[in-house]
């Protein structure tokens, strides 16, 4: 079940109805619940075929949106459209939006294929068209073997291939994925998110997924909508939004970095010249605007960075105080004399070992891009 | 983990042993006295029964002299028959608006749905009596009906209520979004999944009703005689050892019911694993 089996053309395309899924909207939407709003005002565009994370820590409102398009809920405002057609005033059952929850929420007492045959025989599928619905969908999942078994008899893998193929059995205009992995352990959820890429792709089905884990968002996702609460954030590619964050909340949140304050010195062609309170002289690149004498903070990811032997402008003094050498990365804990914590994560070479610890030098690397922010952001 | 027997280890598995004993002596006790004694030679509810013969059994199953207790079977049975029929409907309805209710007046009535359970059975069956009366109504066997309804109802309603609270809502909601309606969504889904909830709860009914004295006490006459009713009669006039045949009866229908639904409600679980 770990390896990638071959796909089968011939399944897929007749289950395949549009060669390209329909784009949503959502348009100003705002939902309160009793004492506070939930989501606030959001406007998102999610072109057809393409997946959308809304990615935030609980409480930001990104189950709520989910459950707003879905139809669970209605907005106190804005609009939901899906192709060209308003959905606010349709109930769950006639929006033709399928969900994968994130404990699948299978049909305990009924059968795999019983399960998957659910919504074919809901809209009154003719017996034959279900059976034979049933088996593609089982062999685009992979679960051909499992047609007869419980939902109880299944690993948390295989139930989620079922909840997925039971979702996809009736042609979903849009597909939801409410936090699918959250369920299975690391190795497993890889190869559930590249099994959910491939069918979202196959399929060319617009789908959001809900998450609060931002690797998986990076994984699988066209754009990532970063939420806090209630709002948008920051809406991107998941390289945009970890090389530029426009924010701080959205750096921390996603990935890990480091953070050092500074000082505007001036301006040299398109970069400002700071000087960090350790005393190191950095130059970095960006579209916000500062002043000479800004406080700003320098957030900068820990492959950003290199420890350095010998001391320069750009070098702060550090002590190193660990280093691990995690598979081909090395990573260092390395304190400043005043006793913050930094990270800084270097390729490992073959046969390189984790260098002796004690007193170094740490700077950017060549082409880092470290992040400015006013000070008063923080 | 290592186990060390303490003092107050020996003296939990004491007290528990003997808790549980005494438990045990006075739940079988009484049943297997019965049992015993319904097989007596004697001509009077003794024990130790002098002597084994199955006289009463063969006396309690001929018609012609246990013609008046048949036809109080027979309406016991049938007013628990229908009043379970008609309480699985009521029940299993208020149950499903309770759990899809959180409001705090749902709260309110499930305790009022839960009251004839502890209201005392004899102030209820003179109440019922008294409305019944004040309505114009004759006692008939309808009014039995109607009674025992009230008191088996929360049975049923407690069971379904619970195995509703264990129903996860997303079961619905992937219903929904897979394009089914509320009714379809019911008949496929909720009903099958709280089915054994019902059975259970209606088993238990099914019981009382059969068992219920005091509301049968006031609500029934002549020409409704109800079984226990009936041997209590027997009890205080003649002390005939049939009434020990009737338990003896009853005592073995009751285990083979409860067999049997353990093995349906077993069944049904091992089928939703």
């Amino acid at each position: 079940m770990n390896q990638p089996l071959p796909v089968d053309q011939g399944a897929n395309a007749a289950i395949q109805r549009r060669s390209v899924g329909e784009p949503l909207t959502l348009d100003g939407i705002t939902h309160s619940y009793g004492d506070g709003l939930a989501v606030d005002d959001v406007t998102l565009q999610v072109a057809g075929g393409e997946l959308v994370a809304l990615l935030g820590p609980s409480g930001c409102g990104k189950s709520t949106l989910l459950r707003i398009v879905a139809g669970f809920l209605n907005q106190s405002q804005g609009h939901v459209k899906i192709g060209e057609r308003f959905v606010d005033s349709l109930p769950p059952n006639r929006r033709e939006v399928g969900i994968v929850f994130q404990n699948y929420a299978l049909f305990p007492h009924m059968t795999v294929a019983d399960n998957i045959a659910y919504g074919l025989d809901a809209r009154g599928d003719s017996r034959s068209d279900q059976r034979f619905r049933v088996e593609k969908m089982l062999k685009t999942v992979r679960m051909e073997d499992f047609g007869d078994r419980k939902p109880g008899q299944l690993s948390g893998g295989q139930q989620q291939r079922v909840a997925l193929a039971r979702a996809l059995a009736v042609q979903p205009r849009i597909l939801l994925l409410d936090e699918p992995f959250a369920a299975l352990d690391k190795n497993l959820r890889l190869d559930m998110q590249i099994e959910i890429k491939r069918l979202q792709r196959q399929f060319a089905l617009t789908a959001i997924l809900v998450t609060h884990d931002q690797e998986e968002a990076m994984a699988i996702a066209d754009r990532i909508a970063v939420m806090r609460k209630g709002r948008i954030e920051q809406l991107g590619t998941p390289v945009e939004i970890y090389d530029q964050p426009e924010t701080l909340f959205v750096n921390d949140f996603i990935g890990s970095s480091n953070r050092f304050e500074g000082e505007v010195l001036g301006r040299e062609a398109d970069r400002y010249v700071i000087r960090l309170d350790n005393g190191a002289i950095w130059h970095i690149a960006t579209s916000k605007t500062f002043s000479t004498g800004d406080a700003v903070l320098v957030t900068a990811r820990p492959e950003q960075l290199v420890l350095v032997d010998q001391p320069y402008d750009g070098a702060f003094a550090v002590e190193r105080t660990l280093s691990l050498p995690l598979g081909g990365t090395l990573i260092h804990d390395v304190e400043t004399p005043k006793g913050a914590t930094i990270k800084v994560a270097a390729p490992r070479r073959v046969g390189e070992a984790a260098p002796p610890l004690g007193p170094t030098h740490c700077a950017l690397t060549e082409n880092a891009a470290p992040i400015l922010f006013p000070k008063s952001a923080g | 983990m290592t186990h060390r027997n303490t003092i107050s280890d020996q003296s939990y598995s004491v007290v528990m042993g003997g808790l549980a004993t005494l438990s045990v002596a006075i739940l079988v006790g009484p049943v297997i006295i019965v049992l015993l004694t319904s097989f007596t030679s004697s001509r009077v509810l003794t024990f130790p029964p002098p002597g084994f013969s199955i006289e009463w059994y063969r006396d309690l199953f001929d018609p012609v002299r246990s013609g008046h207790i048949h036809s109080a079977l027979a309406n016991s049975v049938w007013v628990a028959a229908i009043a379970t029929a008609l309480a699985v409907v009521v029940a299993t309805a208020a149950a499903l608006a309770m759990a899809r209710s959180n409001r705090a007046s749902a709260r309110a009535l499930e305790a009022s749905f839960m009251s004839p359970l502890i209201l005392p059975g004899l102030s209820y069956g003179l109440a019922a009596l008294m409305f019944f009366s004040i309505l114009g109504f004759r006692p008939s066997i309808n009014h039995l009906i109607a009674g025992h309804l009230v008191v088996i109802a929360p049975f049923i309603f407690r069971t379904t209520l619970a195995s509703l609270t264990q129903f996860n809502p997303a079961l619905l909601e992937s219903s929904a979004s897979l394009g089914a309606g509320r009714l379809y969504a019911f008949r496929r889904i909720t009903l099958p999944i709280i089915t054994p909830g019902i059975v259970a709860g209606a088993f238990l009914a099914f019981v009382a009703s059969m068992d219920n004295v005091p509301v049968s006490l006031f609500l029934s006459n002549a020409r409704t005689n109800m079984l226990p009713i009936r041997m209590w009669g027997m009890m205080e006039t003649t002390l005939d050892v049939r009434i020990a045949a009737i338990s003896g009866v009853i005592i073995v229908a009751v285990l083979v019911a409860m067999v049997v639904m353990d093995r349906l409600t077993g069944l049904t679980r091992r089928m939703s694993m």
